[in-house]
C-alpha cells in the first residue's frame, strides 16, 4: 500500500512526539558536548576540547569501551540463544506450562534488591551455591564478583537471569507460526530438528532480529547491575562505558564531557546497528 | 488444543521436559523464595549470630521458623499504601493505554504502508534509543519545566501517548509477518487502511499487544525515578517510590523491606500469570491463520 | 479529494473506497486520544499541597533519611514548626541513591529546595561554583566568631571552603576500633589492656585469626585496610592546608599504604579477597561481620553503637580509638558527615537558616542535644556534648564515648577541600584497591594516582574550571 498521506497520518503520533520531546534534548546534548558544563553553572563553549580529551587523553574511557564491547559480543548472542531455546521449551505442550513461564519471568519482576542479594550469595566464593557445587566435583571456584578476571563473566552469567523478557517476545512469535507450515513439514517427513531449522527459525527471524538490535542497543548502555553489584571494580574490570559516563556526568559534574562520550557511543551503536540492519534483508524473512 | 506438531510429546518426553524445566527453574525461583522467606522472619532470624557461619542467604536458612506475619502490617503502616497504590494504578493504566495504543498505530504505518522517507524515519526511530538517557535528562527536565509541568503528573503520562520506539519496533516486526492477502481482500471490499488496521491486524496481534502492555505496565509499576524527579508532593508518589524508601533506610528492617517487596511484587506475578494464560495461550486456540 | 483518489485506483484493485474516510477515522481516533489525554491532564495538574500552617512562609527541606530516621527528622521539623510562628518546614525524604539527580536537576531547572541535608563531599564542588549560600554571611560578626570558637575543628574543616562556611553539620562520623572481649579472652589476650600501638593490634589480630580445613579464613582477627582512614594515623595526609595543595606521593602516605599492603600480603591477597567477598551479602548495611563474630577487632563508625543496641543487644563489645604506629599520630583518622546547606536560588533563605540553627544547636545547644541523641549523632560543638541529655546518652551507651573523645582531635582529617574532591576520593580508593590486591606495588599505585590527579588538575586548568 503506497500512500504518503496515510503513512504520515499513521506515524504522526511518534513524529509529533519526536519533534516535541526528543529533538530539543538531543540537540541540546550535542551543544553541551562542545561545552564545559558542570550542571550547576551555565554551560561555556570550549569547541572540540571534550572530544580531543576523550580521544587522546583518557585511557579509562578506552578500557570502558573495550569492556562494553566484550560484554556485548558475549552477552548478546548468549542471551539470544538461551532465550530462544527456553522459549522453545516453554512452547511445548505439557501440564503446568503457565507456571513455568511465570517462574522464568520472575527475575524481571522481583525487585532488584532481592535479586542482587541472592545473586551475590550464589556467587559467594566460600558459602555460595556455585562454588559449593564445584567443590563436589573437586574444583575450587574463583571469587567471582570480587575477582578481577571473573567479575565480568559473573555479570554476563547474571544477564542470563533476565532472559524472561525476550522469552515472552519469542513465545508471542512462536504462537504466530501457522500450524499448516508444520503439518506440511511433517508430510514431507521432517524430524523435530528439521522442523525447528526449516520452519521455526526462519519464521522467527523477524523476532530474532528485533531481539538482536535491542540486545545490542541495551548492551552498549548496560549500567544498572554493574552499578549495584561491582561499581566498576575490581580494578576497573567491570567499568562499563555507561557507568563511566554516569560517573563523569553526575559524580564529577562534568556533563559536557559526558555528553561528548554519549555522542561517541551513539556513533558506535548506530554504526553497529546499521551494519546489522544492512544484513537483515539476507536472513530475516517476513512471511507476509 | 494446540495442533502444532512440534508440541506433541510422548510420555517419556513429557517427563524429560518437566525434569529439565524444574532444574532450570531453581535459580529463577531463588530470589522470590528468599524474598518471601525473609519477609516471614524476625530480624533475629535473618542475621546469623555469633558462632554460626550460616549466611543470611542460604538454602539452610530458607525456611523461616517461627513464621511470623507481623512484618506485613508493619510495612503497610510505614507508607501511605492506599494513596501510593491509587497513584500507581492511575499511571499504569494511562501509560499502558497511551503507549500501546499510539505505538500500534505508528507501527502499522511503518510496517504496512509504503511512504516516502519511511526507511530514513525508521532508522531515526531506532537511533533515538541509542543515546544514553543520562545526557538528555537535563534538557528534558528543562523542557518539562518550561512547559510548566514540573510538580505535576504530566511528564509521567503525556510522553507515553506519542509512541514508544521499543514497542513500535516490536509491533512492526509482528505486523510485517502477517499475510498481505488478508489486507488485500479487505481492500477489495472497500476497507480503508484504518479498517484494516483496526479490524484485521489488531485482532490478529493480541500476543504482541499483550506483551507490550505487560512491559509497559511493569515499566510504570517499577519506575520510582521519574516520579521522584518531577514530583515534590509525597502524596503523589507511587508504590515503587515507597519501596525505595524502605531500601535506603539506614536502619535494617530487612524483614519489613522484603514484606513490602513481596506485596509490591505479588500483583505483578498474578497479572503476568493471568495475562500469559489469556493471551499467549489463547491465540493458538483461536487459530491465527493458516 | 476522494474523486482524485478513486481516479488513481491501481490495477491491483486496491483502494476501492476513498481512503480519506479511513484517514478521517484515524484522525478522529487520534483526536479522541488527545481528548482523553487532556481530560486526564486536567485531573493530573498539580493540586495545592496540604499544609499544616498555610499562612506561614514555607521552607522546603530535602533529606536522605528514611525509615525510623525519617521519623526523627519529621519530629525535629514538627518541633521547629511549633517553636515559632513565621516558617513552616516541609520535609521531603529523597531516596539516597537518587538524591543527587533530583537536587541537581532542581537547581538546573531553577527551583531548588530551601534547605538540604547532604553528604559533605558536595560542599567544595558546589561552593566553588557559587551554588551554595555562604552561611557566615547570615550571621553577625560576633555570631560568626562565636561559631568558629565553639564548633569542633572537624566541623569547620568540612563545612568551610575558602574561608566561608557553607555547611553546618548535624552528624559527624568518627571511626574507632570495635573489639570482642570474649574472642580476646579465648586467645589469652587481656581486653582490659587494649594495645596502644597499631603493630601490637596487628599482632593480636594474628592470634585471633581462625581458619577452616581448607586454609580459608573463617574469622578475621584484625584486617587493616582503607588508606583514607590510615594515612592520617601514620602522620600522612592527602592535603596540605598551608599550600592549599593535594599531596600524594609523600613518605608518610607511602609508609601507610605499604604497611597496609604488607598486611594483606602476609595474610595472602587471595585469602583476604575470599574472606571479604564472603562477608559481602549484597546490600545488608546492618549485616555486620562483627555481629556474627567474623571480626574480632575491626575499625568502624560510631553509628554501629546504635545499630548494635538495636540488632544485637546481647553482644558484649568495647571500643577504642585507632592506636597509632610508632611515629604515627594519636586520635587520628578520617571523617565525613551530614551537613545542612542552603542552595543559591532558594526562596526562603532566612527560614532555612532558622531551621539549621534550630536543629544543629547553633542557637540553643541544650535543646538541640536531644535531637542528636535521637539519631545517635555526634554533635556540632562541645556545648551540646555537655548538655545533660547528651551526658545521659553517654551513660546509656558507654562505648559511644570513645568517638566523642576522638572528635575534638586536631589529627582528624577530612577530604581535601578541592572542587574535584569526589574524583580524588574515587581515585584514592582505586589506588588502594590495586595495592591491596597486590596488582601494583604501593609506590607504583601512589605514583599512578599522582599522575591521574595531576592530569585532572591540568584538564580543569585547560577548561578554565
Amino acid at each position: 500500500m503506497q500512500s504518503n498521506r496515510t503513512g504520515y497520518a499513521f506515524i504522526s503520533p511518534w513524529l509529533l512526539g519526536f519533534l516535541i520531546f526528543t529533538v530539543f534534548p538531543f540537540v541540546a546534548s550535542i551543544y553541551l558536548s562542545f561545552c564545559r558544563y558542570d550542571i550547576i553553572s551555565p554551560p561555556a563553549w570550549v569547541g572540540t576540547a571534550n572530544y580531543e580529551e576523550l580521544l587522546a587523553k583518557d585511557p579509562r574511557l578506552w578500557k570502558a569501551l573495550w569492556n562494553t564491547l566484550y560484554y556485548a559480543s558475549v552477552a548478546v548472542p548468549l542471551g539470544i540463544v538461551a532465550a530462544f531455546a527456553l522459549a522453545l521449551l516453554l512452547n511445548l505442550d505439557v501440564k503446568g506450562m503457565s507456571v513455568y513461564r511465570t517462574i522464568f519471568f520472575l527475575p524481571n519482576i522481583v525487585p532488584a534488591v532481592a535479586t542482587s542479594i541472592v545473586f551475590v550469595w550464589i556467587l559467594n566464593p566460600q558459602i555460595g551455591l556455585v562454588n559449593g557445587l564445584l567443590r563436589h566435583i573437586g574444583v575450587e571456584g574463583p571469587a567471582w564478583l570480587n575477582d578481577t578476571k571473573w567479575a565480568m563473566r559473573s555479570l554476563i552469567m547474571m544477564s542470563l537471569w533476565g532472559v524472561g523478557g525476550s522469552v515472552i517476545i519469542y513465545l508471542a512469535g512462536l504462537k504466530d507460526i501457522p500450524a499448516s507450515l508444520y503439518e506440511a513439514a511433517v508430510v514431507d517427513g521432517a524430524g523435530t530438528w528439521d522442523r525447528v531449522r526449516h520452519v521455526t527459525i526462519p519464521m522467527m527471524t523477524p523476532v530474532i532480529f528485533f531481539n538482536l538490535i535491542m540486545g545490542i542497543i541495551g548492551a552498549f548502555q548496560y549500567f544498572t547491575q554493574a552499578f549495584i553489584m561491582t561499581a566498576g571494580g575490581p580494578e576497573d574490570s567491570t567499568l562499563f562505558y555507561a557507568l563511566y559516563l554516569f560517573y563523569r556526568a553526575w559524580r564529577y559534574l562534568d556533563m559536557g564531557y559526558a555528553s561528548a562520550m554519549a555522542w561517541v557511543l551513539f556513533v558506535v551503536v548506530t554504526t553497529v546497528t546499521a551494519v546489522v540492519f544492512r544484513t537483515h534483508r539476507k536472513w530475516v524473512h517476513y512471511g507476509g | 488444543m494446540n495442533e502444532n506438531p512440534l508440541t506433541r510429546l510422548s510420555p517419556a518426553q513429557r517427563i524429560l521436559t518437566h525434569a529439565v524445566l524444574l532444574l532450570l527453574a531453581i535459580p529463577f525461583l531463588l530470589p522470590l523464595a528468599w524474598m518471601i522467606s525473609t519477609s516471614l522472619k524476625g530480624d533475629a532470624q535473618i542475621f546469623p549470630r555469633e558462632g554460626s557461619s550460616v549466611s543470611p542467604v542460604s538454602l539452610a536458612n530458607l525456611i523461616p521458623s517461627p513464621v511470623q506475619f507481623e512484618n506485613y502490617p508493619a510495612a503497610l503502616k510505614t507508607v501511605p499504601f492506599a494513596v501510593y497504590l491509587q497513584n500507581t494504578l492511575l499511571l499504569c493504566l494511562l501509560n499502558v493505554i497511551g503507549a500501546v495504543g499510539s505505538s500500534a498505530v505508528v507501527a502499522y504505518g511503518f510496517a504496512r504502508i509504503r511512504f516516502k522517507g519511511r526507511e530514513v524515519l525508521f532508522v531515526l526511530l531506532l537511533a533515538t534509543m541509542a543515546l544514553p538517557g543520562q545526557v538528555t535528562m537535563i534538557p528534558t527536565f528543562a523542557l518539562y519545566t518550561k512547559l510548566g509541568w514540573y510538580g505535576s503528573f504530566l511528564p509521567l503520562i503525556v510522553p507515553a501517548f506519542f509512541g514508544a520506539p521499543f514497542f513500535i519496533f516490536l509491533m512492526r516486526q509482528f505486523f510485517m509477518t502477517l499475510p498481505e492477502e488478508l489486507a488485500e481482500a479487505a481492500r477489495i471490499e472497500g476497507a480503508s487502511e484504518w479498517d484494516i488496521f483496526w479490524r484485521i491486524i489488531l485482532p490478529l496481534s493480541k500476543p504482541v499487544l499483550a506483551t507490550c502492555a505487560l512491559f509497559q505496565f511493569l515499566g510504570t509499576w517499577n519506575d520510582f525515578f521519574t516520579p521522584l524527579l518531577y514530583l515534590n508532593d509525597p502524596s503523589r508518589y507511587t508504590l515503587a517510590y515507597g519501596l525505595q524508601q524502605f531500601m535506603s533506610s539506614y536502619g535494617g528492617k530487612y524483614a519489613q523491606l522484603m514484606a513490602a517487596a513481596t506485596m509490591f511484587t505479588a500483583p505483578i506475578i498474578i497479572l503476568f500469570f493471568l495475562a500469559q494464560k489469556t493471551f499467549i495461550q489463547g491465540i493458538a486456540t483461536t487459530g491465527t491463520k493458516g | 479529494m476522494a474523486g482524485e483518489y478513486s481516479a488513481t485506483v491501481s490495477s491491483r484493485g486496491l483502494d476501492q473506497a476513498p481512503p480519506s474516510s479511513g484517514l478521517r477515522r484515524l484522525v478522529v481516533v487520534l483526536l479522541n486520544l488527545l481528548l482523553v489525554g487532556s481530560l486526564v491532564l486536567f485531573f493530573a495538574l498539580p493540586g495545592p499541597q496540604e499544609r499544616s500552617y498555610p499562612q506561614r512562609e514555607p521552607v522546603r527541606f530535602w533529606h536522605m533519611w528514611s525509615g525510623e530516621w525519617k521519623d526523627v527528622v519529621d519530629g525535629i521539623a514538627a518541633e521547629f514548626n511549633k517553636s515559632q510562628d513565621k516558617y513552616e518546614v516541609i520535609a521531603l525524604s529523597v531516596p539516597g541513591a537518587s538524591a543527587d539527580y533530583k537536587f541537581l536537576l532542581a537547581v538546573a531547572g531553577g527551583d531548588p529546595p530551601d534547605c538540604m541535608a547532604q553528604w559533605n563531599q558536595v560542599i567544595p564542588a558546589w561552593a566553588d561554583q557559587g551554588m551554595l549560600v555562604p552561611l557566615d554571611t547570615l550571621m553577625s560578626p560576633a555570631e560568626w566568631q562565636d561559631f568558629q570558637a565553639s564548633a569542633y575543628p572537624v566541623a569547620l574543616k568540612i563545612g568551610c571552603y575558602k574561608g566561608h562556611l557553607y555547611g553546618v553539620t548535624t552528624g559527624i562520623n568518627i571511626w574507632g576500633c570495635y573489639y570482642n572481649p570474649a574472642h580476646l579472652r579465648d586467645a589469652g589476650l587481656d581486653p582490659d589492656n587494649f594495645p596502644t600501638d597499631l603493630d601490637e593490634v596487628w599482632a593480636w589480630g594474628q592470634k585471633l585469626n581462625r581458619y577452616d580445613e581448607n586454609g580459608n579464613l573463617t574469622r578475621m582477627g584484625f584486617l587493616p585496610g582503607w588508606c583514607q582512614m590510615y594515612v592520617p594515623v601514620f602522620g600522612g595526609s592527602f592535603y596540605d592546608p598551608g599550600a592549599d595543595q593535594v599531596t600524594i606521593y609523600t613518605p608518610a602516605n607511602l609508609h601507610a599504604l605499604t604497611w597496609l599492603a604488607d598486611k594483606h600480603k602476609e595474610l595472602g591477597y587471595d585469602k583476604v579477597v575470599r574472606f571479604q567477598s564472603m562477608l559481602n551479602t549484597g546490600g545488608f548495611s546492618t549485616e555486620w561481620p562483627f555481629i556474627s563474630g567474623q571480626y574480632s577487632i575491626t575499625v568502624d563508625g560510631q553509628w554501629r553503637v546504635e545499630q548494635l543496641a538495636k540488632y544485637a543487644p546481647d553482644l558484649k563489645y568495647r571500643t577504642a580509638p585507632i592506636p597509632p604506629p610508632k611515629g604515627g599520630k594519636p586520635l587520628a583518622g578520617w571523617s565525613n558527615g551530614n551537613f545542612m546547606i542552603i542552595p543559591k536560588g532558594a526562596r526562603h533563605v532566612a527560614g532555612a537558616w532558622e531551621f539549621i540553627k534550630f536543629w544543629s544547636g547553633v542557637e540553643n545547644p541544650e535543646r538541640a542535644a536531644k535531637f542528636y541523641t535521637r539519631g545517635g549523632w555526634l554533635p556540632l560543638s562541645p556545648k551540646i556534648a555537655r548538655a545533660p541529655v547528651y551526658q545521659e546518652y553517654l551513660r546509656k551507651y558507654p562505648q559511644f564515648k570513645t568517638f566523642l573523645d576522638v572528635l575534638p582531635s586536631e589529627n582528624i582529617q577530612t577530604s581535601a577541600p578541592v572542587p574535584y574532591q569526589v574524583f580524588l576520593g574515587d581515585m584514592i580508593g582505586r589506588a588502594d584497591d590495586f595495592a591491596m590486591r597486590g596488582t601494583l606495588a604501593p609506590a607504583q599505585a601512589l605514583k599512578d594516582l599522582e599522575r591521574n590527579v595531576a592530569q585532572e588538575i591540568e584538564r580543569r586548568r585547560r577548561f578554565g574550571l
